[in-house]
C-alpha cells in the first residue's frame, strides 16, 4: 500500500507539511511510515486500522512539528478511538512503550542492569539494590520479558510512564522502561535472583501488584514502601498536637496516607487549667492540620492525603461533621482532609431507640477511647452525669448522614466490631483508636506506636476463565505475595520513629483483592446473584487460608512476631473463630491450627481490601471488589482524561451485532447504562448493571458474606444517585447491623449535569428508559434534573 | 419533564397573562411556570465555590507549555477575564427585568450569583497566572486591546444594546427584540463562544494539563449548561404562549446571528491558534463551532445550517460520567441541599 500525503489531504498539496527529526533535520511528513509504525504492534488486534490512525494523525499535525509531536500525537489519536473500538487501547499503549522505549534508549541505556548502573549514578537507586543487580547482571537482564508490555491497556500504561518509572534529576527524561521498572521493584525485595525474577514474573503478568509506594520505592534509595499509617490522637495537650503536625509531615512526604485520630482533645468552651483561660476546640487545630497536609506534596506525584477521625460523642461532633462544606466561615473548614465518623455500639442502640446522646469533654473522660464494648458502654454511660450537651441521637445521626450525602466524606466505621473481631486486642490495653485513609486498615497503637502497613493487591481477574477459578494459581500467588508483603517490613524506611517502634513488633500486612468485577463477568454471575456471594466468600476463605499458612510458614523459619504473645491467635483464636463461622476446608484450618500452635504466626495481621485506585488501572482490571461504575466512563486523573468502555459489553454486543454507532450513542446519553438497550436481553443487561443500578443491600450482603475472611477491613464505596436521609440512615443502619468494620465514601451523582455537547439532541423529551419496578432508579439516572420522588 | 404550563387568565382582569407582558408579578402562588422554580432549585443543589479549586499544579504546567500553547492559554484566560461579566450585566439590565414571572427571576437572581462565582473564579485564576502586574492589567483590557477579543465583545454589545431602550415589551417588534437578545446570549455566547473556550480547556486536560483551570472550568460549564436550558425554556414558554411570534423572518435573524456569532469565535481561533498546536487544528475547530451552532439551532426548532459532525474526540469525553481518585483530584459530583429525615425501612 502506497498512500502519499498529498492524495491524503489534498488541500495541502502546494506544501507538503514537514516535521522536525529528533536530531535537528527536517523531513516531509510520509503517512506509510506512520503506517509503518503501527502497523508493527497490531498483529494481535483484528480490529485496529492503521491507516485511520496515520491520516488522523497527520490531519491533527502542524506544519513545523516535531517528530516527537507527532509520535505524541499518534499515541493520542490512537486514544480518542477507544471508545469506538476498544482494541485502540492496546495500540495506544504499545505506541506509548515504543515512545519511552525510545527515550530511555536515546540515554546510551540498553538493558536492565545499565539502566540501573545509570540510574544509580544519578542517585536513584539504593546501593544495594545497584550491587545486587551488578553481581546478578547476566541473569537479570535475560529474565526482561519483551512482550511483557504488550499486556497492558493505554490508562494503565499512560499512569506508569508518567508517575512510576523513574525520571532523570535533571533532564526529566525516564530512565527505565515499565519492564526494568517492575525487575527494578523485584530486585529491591529479593536476596537472590531467582526470587526477583519469580516476583518480577508474578507483577508483569499483571496478576498481583504491591501498592504504588512499594511500586515507587522499592528499589530506590528512600525505600518507604509502607502505604497507610494509622496515628493515635495526640494527647490532650499543646506539645501533644505540635508533635503530631510534625510527624504526618514526616510520614505524608513519602507517599503515606495517614489517618489519625483527634478524639482525646478537649473541645470548645472547656476549661485550660494553666491559663484559667477556655479552649477553641479542635476545629482551629484541624484547620493547621489541613494546611499541613496540602504543603506536604508526595515526592511530586501526588498531594499528600490525610483522615481525622472522632468519636461521636466528642462535644465539637457537629463542628467536626461540617468541616468540608462549601459554605460558611472559612477558617472553619478543611477541604483537604478527609473525615471519618469511629461509631461506638452504643450510639446507634441509642439512634435504634431514639435515645438522647451525651456529648462528653474527653478531659472529663479521658479513659473513653481506650475502651470498646461492654466496658466502654459502662465508662461511657457512668460520664454522662458530666455531659457537656445531651442531643438527641437520631438529630446527629442524620447530621451524619447529610454530611455523607453533601460531600461524600464523614465515613462510617465501628469501633466495637472493628476491635471485637481483631487479632491484635488480645491482651488488655490494646485498642484500635481508628481506622486509615481508606477504612480498610484496623491495627492498634498508641501514642508512642504509630500503626503501620504496606499492602498488594491480587487481580482475581488473572485467576478466572469462563470455566472458574484457577484454585492452584490463586493459591501460589498469595503465597508469593505474603513473602514479599512480609519483606517489605524488614527493608522499609520509617519516616518517624513511632512508626519504626509499632511495625516490627506486630508485622502486620493487608493483601487485598482487585478484579472481582472481571470474575463476575467472566464467569457470567450478576453482582446481587446468591453465586457471586458465594464465589466472593470462597475466594476471600482461599486467600486468608493461604496467607495464614504462608505466615506460620515464615514463622517456622524466622520465629513468630514479637508481640504474638498478646494476640488472639496465641489463644488458639483464628479469625473466622471470632465471627463464629464455619469455613469449606476443613481439613486445611485444622492443619493450619496445628501449625500456627506450633511456630505462632509471623503476621499479626494478613488481609485487607484497599481501593486499589490506580494499581487496578495498571493491571487493567475493575478496583477491589467494586461492581463496575459504569459501561463508559471517564477517568480523571494527573494523567489526563480517559475514557474507559466496559469491554466484556462491547464483546457481548459484538458477538449480537449490536455494537454500533447508534447504540454508543444511546449507552452515552444513559451515562453508561444498557438498561433501555432493549436488543439484549434481560439477563445480559442484569449482568451489565452499574453500581448506581444495583440494590446496595447486595453490596453490603457481599461484604458481610466475606468479611470472617478479613483480618482487617475493606474500602467498601456505597452508591446512591440521589441520597436522602431516609436512605442514607436505613443503608448505614443496616451495614452496621451486617456486622461490618468500616464503610467508604457514599458516591453520589450531580444534581445537574453538562449539556452533552457532542450525543445527538434527544428526541423531544421521551425517557430512554423505561424502568417500571423502581422509579427512584428511572429517576436518577434519566433524568436527574427533575426527579421529583426524592426531593 | 414538564411542559410549558397553560397560561391562566389573571384573576382579576380576565385577561390572558403571559410571561413577557410588562409589570412586576410578585405572586409565586398559584404557580404559574413551575418549570422556573424546578432549575432554581437544581441549581441550588449545584452550589460550589472558588476555594475548592486547587490551582497549585497549574503554574508548574504553564511553564512546560510550548509557546504556542502559552499563546493560546494567555488569549484564553483574558476572554474568560471579561465574558461572564457581559453576561451578567445583560442579564440585570435586559432579561430580568423583562422575564415577568416571580419564579423566573428567582432562577435569574440565582444566574446572576453563579455568573458572580466564575467572575470571582476567573479573577482568582489570573491573578495566579499572571504574577506580573502590568502583564495583568492588560489581559483584563483585553476586550480593549486584543483584537479578536474586542470583535467578540462589540458582538456582544450590540445585543445588548439593541434592546436597551426599552422599558417595556408592548408591541409585537418589541417582543422579537427581546427573543433575539435572549437568543442571543444563550445560543451565541453563552451556548457557543463558551463552549469555544470550553473546547480549549478540555484539550489541554486531555493532555494532562491545567487541572485547576480545567476542574473550575467544568463547573462553570454545568452550571453555563443549565442557564443555557433556561434561557430556552424561556424560549419555548413564549412560543407556546405567542406563536405569532415565531415566523420566517425570525428564523432567518437567528440564523444570521448564529453565522456572525460563529463567525467571531473563529477569528478567535485563528488568533488562538495561529502559531500551531499540535492536535487542535483551526479546520477542525472551524468545524466544532458549526457543529455546536447546528445544535443550537436544532435546539431552536430551527433546521442545521452546517450539517457539521464534532471532529474532537476529547469533547466526547464531556459527555461521559466522571470518576475521579481523591488522590488526584477533588470529585465534583456531590450535591448540596439534601432532604429528609432518619428513617430505617427505606429501599436502599
Amino acid at each position: 500500500m502506497t498512500v502519499t500525503q498529498e492524495q491524503a489531504a489534498p488541500e495541502q498539496r502546494r506544501h507538503v507539511m514537514q516535521v522536525r527529526k529528533r536530531d535537528g533535520d527536517t523531513e516531509p511528513v510520509d503517512v506509510n511510515k506512520i503506517v509503518k509504525a503501527v502497523e508493527r504492534w497490531v498483529a494481535d488486534l483484528d480490529e485496529v486500522d492503521p491507516l485511520r490512525v496515520a491520516t488522523k494523525t497527520i490531519s491533527g499535525l502542524y506544519d513545523g512539528a516535531t517528530t516527537a509531536e507527532l509520535d505524541k500525537l499518534s499515541i493520542q489519536t490512537a486514544a480518542e478511538l477507544i471508545g469506538t473500538e476498544p482494541q485502540y487501547s492496546k495500540l495506544a499503549a504499545r505506541l506509548l512503550a515504543a515512545y519511552v522505549d525510545k527515550e530511555v534508549r536515546g540515554q546510551q541505556v540498553a538493558s536492565f542492569s545499565q539502566s540501573i548502573r545509570y540510574a544509580h549514578g544519578l542517585g536513584l537507586i539504593g546501593d544495594d539494590t545497584a550491587a545486587f543487580v551488578a553481581r546478578h547482571a547476566r541473569k537479570l537482564d535475560d529474565a526482561v520479558d519483551p512482550d511483557g508490555d504488550l499486556r497492558f491497556e493505554y490508562f494503565g500504561l499512560r499512569t506508569v510512564a508518567d508517575r512510576y518509572l523513574l525520571r532523570h534529576p535533571q533532564t526529566r527524561l525516564v530512565v527505565e522502561t515499565p519492564q526494568y521498572w517492575l525487575l527494578r521493584v523485584a530486585c529491591g525485595l529479593s536476596r537472590t535472583p531467582a526470587e526477583a525474577i519469580g516476583f518480577y514474573r508474578l507483577m508483569s503478568s499483571l496478576a498481583y501488584l504491591p501498592s504504588s509506594p512499594t511500586l515507587f520505592n522499592s528499589g530506590t534509595r528512600h525505600t518507604q514502601m509502607s502505604s497507610c499509617f494509622l496515628v493515635d490522637s495526640p494527647r490532650d495537650e499543646l506539645d501533644s498536637i505540635y508533635e503530631r503536625y510534625h510527624q504526618v509531615a514526616k510520614l505524608s512526604k513519602f507517599s503515606g496516607g495517614i489517618g489519625i485520630s483527634w478524639s482525646r482533645v478537649r473541645g470548645r468552651g472547656a476549661l485550660i487549667r494553666g491559663t484559667n483561660g477556655r479552649s477553641n476546640g479542635i476545629v482551629p487545630f484541624l484547620k493547621t492540620l489541613d494546611a499541613g497536609v496540602a504543603a506536604v506534596n508526595q515526592g511530586g506525584r501526588r498531594k499528600g492525603a490525610a483522615c481525622v477521625y472522632l468519636e461521636p460523642w466528642h462535644p465539637d461532633v457537629e463542628e467536626f461533621l461540617e468541616l468540608r462544606d462549601n459554605t460558611g466561615e472559612e477558617s472553619r473548614r478543611t477541604h483537604n482532609l478527609n473525615l471519618a465518623n469511629w461509631i461506638p455500639d452504643e450510639f446507634m442502640r441509642r439512634v435504634e431507640a431514639d435515645g438522647d446522646w451525651s456529648l462528653i469533654d474527653p478531659s472529663d473522660a479521658p479513659e473513653l477511647p481506650d475502651l470498646f464494648g461492654e466496658a466502654f458502654d459502662e465508662a461511657y454511660r457512668a460520664a454522662e452525669k458530666k455531659a457537656v450537651r445531651t442531643v438527641r441521637a437520631r438529630d446527629l445521626y442524620g447530621r451524619m448522614m447529610r454530611t455523607l450525602a453533601q460531600t461524600g466524606n464523614g465515613w462510617m466505621t465501628f469501633k466495637d466490631a472493628a476491635n471485637r473481631l481483631s487479632n491484635q486486642t488480645g491482651a488488655p490495653g490494646n485498642t484500635i483508636h481508628l481506622s486509615n485513609l481508606c477504612t480498610e486498615i484496623l491495627e492498634v497503637n498508641n501514642d508512642a506506636e504509630t500503626a503501620v502497613c504496606n499492602l498488594g493487591s491480587v487481580n482475581l481477574g488473572a485467576h478466572v476463565t469462563a470455566d472458574g477459578v484457577d484454585w492452584e494459581k490463586l493459591r501460589a500467588t498469595v503465597r508469593t505475595a505474603v513473602v514479599f508483603l512480609d519483606r517489605v517490613i524488614d527493608i522499609n524506611y520509617y519516616p518517624a520513629e513511632q512508626a519504626a517502634a509499632s511495625n516490627p513488633r506486630w508485622r502486620p500486612v493487608g493483601l487485598g483483592l482487585m478484579g472481582l468485577q472481571d470474575a463476575f463477568f467472566t464467569l457470567r454471575l450478576p453482582f446481587d446473584s446468591a453465586q457471586a456471594r458465594e464465589l466472593s466468600t470462597r475466594v476471600q476463605e482461599e486467600i486468608l487460608l493461604t496467607a495464614l499458612e504462608t505466615s506460620a510458614g515464615l514463622a517456622a523459619r524466622f520465629g513468630p512476631h514479637p508481640a504474638y504473645a498478646e494476640t488472639r491467635a496465641a489463644q488458639g483464636r483464628l479469625h473466622p473463630d471470632l465471627w463464629g463461622v464455619e469455613p469449606t476446608q476443613v481439613r486445611r484450618w485444622a492443619d493450619l491450627r496445628a501449625a500456627v500452635a506450633t511456630h505462632g504466626l509471623r503476621n499479626s495481621l494478613l488481609v485487607a481490601i484497599a481501593p486499589t485506585a490506580t494499581i487496578a488501572s495498571i493491571a487493567g482490571c475493575y478496583e477491589c471488589i467494586e461492581p463496575q461504575v459504569s459501561n463508559l466512563f471517564k477517568r480523571e486523573t494527573m494523567s489526563g482524561e480517559f475514557l474507559q468502555v466496559n469491554t466484556y459489553l462491547v464483546g457481548e454486543l459484538k458477538a449480537r451485532g449490536l455494537w454500533t454507532a447508534p447504540i454508543r450513542e444511546q449507552i452515552k446519553r444513559a451515562e453508561g447504562s444498557v438498561q433501555g438497550i432493549t436488543e439484549l436481553p434481560a439477563d445480559v443487561r442484569e449482568l451489565f448493571r452499574t453500581a448506581w443500578e444495583l440494590p446496595q443491600r447486595a453490596l453490603i450482603d457481599l461484604a458481610a458474606a466475606r468479611a470472617p475472611y478479613i483480618d482487617q477491613s475493606q474500602s467498601l464505596n456505597l452508591f446512591l444517585s440521589a441520597p436522602t436521609i431516609g436512605k442514607l440512615s436505613s443503608m448505614y443502619r443496616y451495614a452496621w447491623k451486617s456486622g461490618l468494620k468500616t464503610t467508604y465514601y457514599l458516591r453520589s451523582r450531580p444534581a445537574t449535569r453538562i449539556q452533552q455537547a457532542t450525543v445527538a439532541l434527544a428526541p423531544a423529551v421521551t425517557p430512554l428508559v423505561t424502568v417500571a419496578d423502581d422509579e427512584a432508579l428511572a429517576c436518577s439516572l434519566e433524568n436527574p434534573e427533575s426527579c421529583e420522588a426524592c426531593q | 419533564m414538564t411542559t410549558v404550563s397553560e397560561s391562566p387568565t389573571d384573576a382579576g382582569t380576565g385577561q390572558r397573562q403571559m410571561l413577557l407582558d410588562p409589570g412586576m408579578d410578585l405572586t409565586l402562588r398559584p404557580m404559574r411556570y413551575p418549570r422556573f422554580f424546578d432549575r432554581f432549585k437544581d441549581a441550588i443543589k449545584n452550589t460550589w465555590t472558588v476555594e475548592e479549586v486547587d490551582l497549585h499544579s497549574d503554574l508548574a504546567d504553564l511553564a512546560k507549555l510550548s509557546p504556542a500553547e502559552q499563546h493560546l492559554v494567555s488569549r484564553l484566560v483574558a476572554f474568560f477575564a471579561t465574558g461572564d461579566t457581559i453576561v451578567a450585566n445583560n442579564l440585570v439590565l435586559n432579561l430580568y427585568q423583562h422575564v415577568n414571572s416571580p419564579e423566573g427571576r428567582l432562577y435569574l437572581s440565582r444566574q446572576l450569583f453563579e455568573e458572580a462565582v466564575h467572575v470571582q473564579f476567573y479573577l482568582n485564576l489570573l491573578d495566579t497566572y499572571v504574577p506580573d502586574e502590568r502583564k495583568r492589567f492588560e489581559a483584563f483590557a483585553a476586550v480593549e486591546n486584543i483584537p479578536s477579543i474586542a470583535r467578540k465583545a462589540e458582538f456582544c454589545f450590540k445585543w445588548i444594546d439593541s434592546i436597551f431602550e426599552l422599558r417595556e415589551l408592548r408591541t409585537r417588534a418589541d417582543r422579537r427584540a427581546f427573543l433575539l437578545n435572549l437568543i442571543c446570549f444563550a445560543a451565541c455566547i453563552e451556548g457557543l463562544f463558551f463552549y469555544g473556550a470550553f473546547a480549549y480547556v478540555y484539550f489541554l486536560r486531555s493532555r494532562g494539563v491545567l487541572h485547576g483551570l480545567a476542574s473550575g472550568t467544568n463547573w462553570v460549564f454545568r452550571d453555563e449548561s443549565m442557564h443555557m436550558a433556561f434561557a430556552f425554556d424561556v424560549v419555548d414558554t413564549v412560543r407556546a404562549e405567542e406563536p405569532e411570534l415565531f415566523d420566517a423572518e425570525l428564523e432567518q435573524q437567528v440564523r444570521d446571528m448564529l453565522a456572525e456569532a460563529v463567525e467571531c469565535e473563529v477569528q478567535f481561533a485563528a488568533d488562538l491558534l495561529e502559531q500551531g498546536v499540535s492536535g487542535l487544528p483551526l479546520a477542525d475547530m472551524r468545524e466544532y463551532l458549526r457543529h455546536v451552532a447546528d445544535r443550537r439551532l436544532a435546539m431552536l426548532g430551527i433546521e442545521p445550517m452546517y450539517g457539521a459532525q464534532n471532529p474532537f474526540a476529547f469533547m466526547e469525553l464531556q459527555d461521559v460520567q466522571e470518576l475521579s481518585n481523591f488522590f488526584e483530584r477533588r470529585v465534583s459530583a456531590y450535591q448540596v441541599g439534601v432532604t429528609g429525615s432518619v428513617s430505617f425501612d427505606d429501599d436502599f
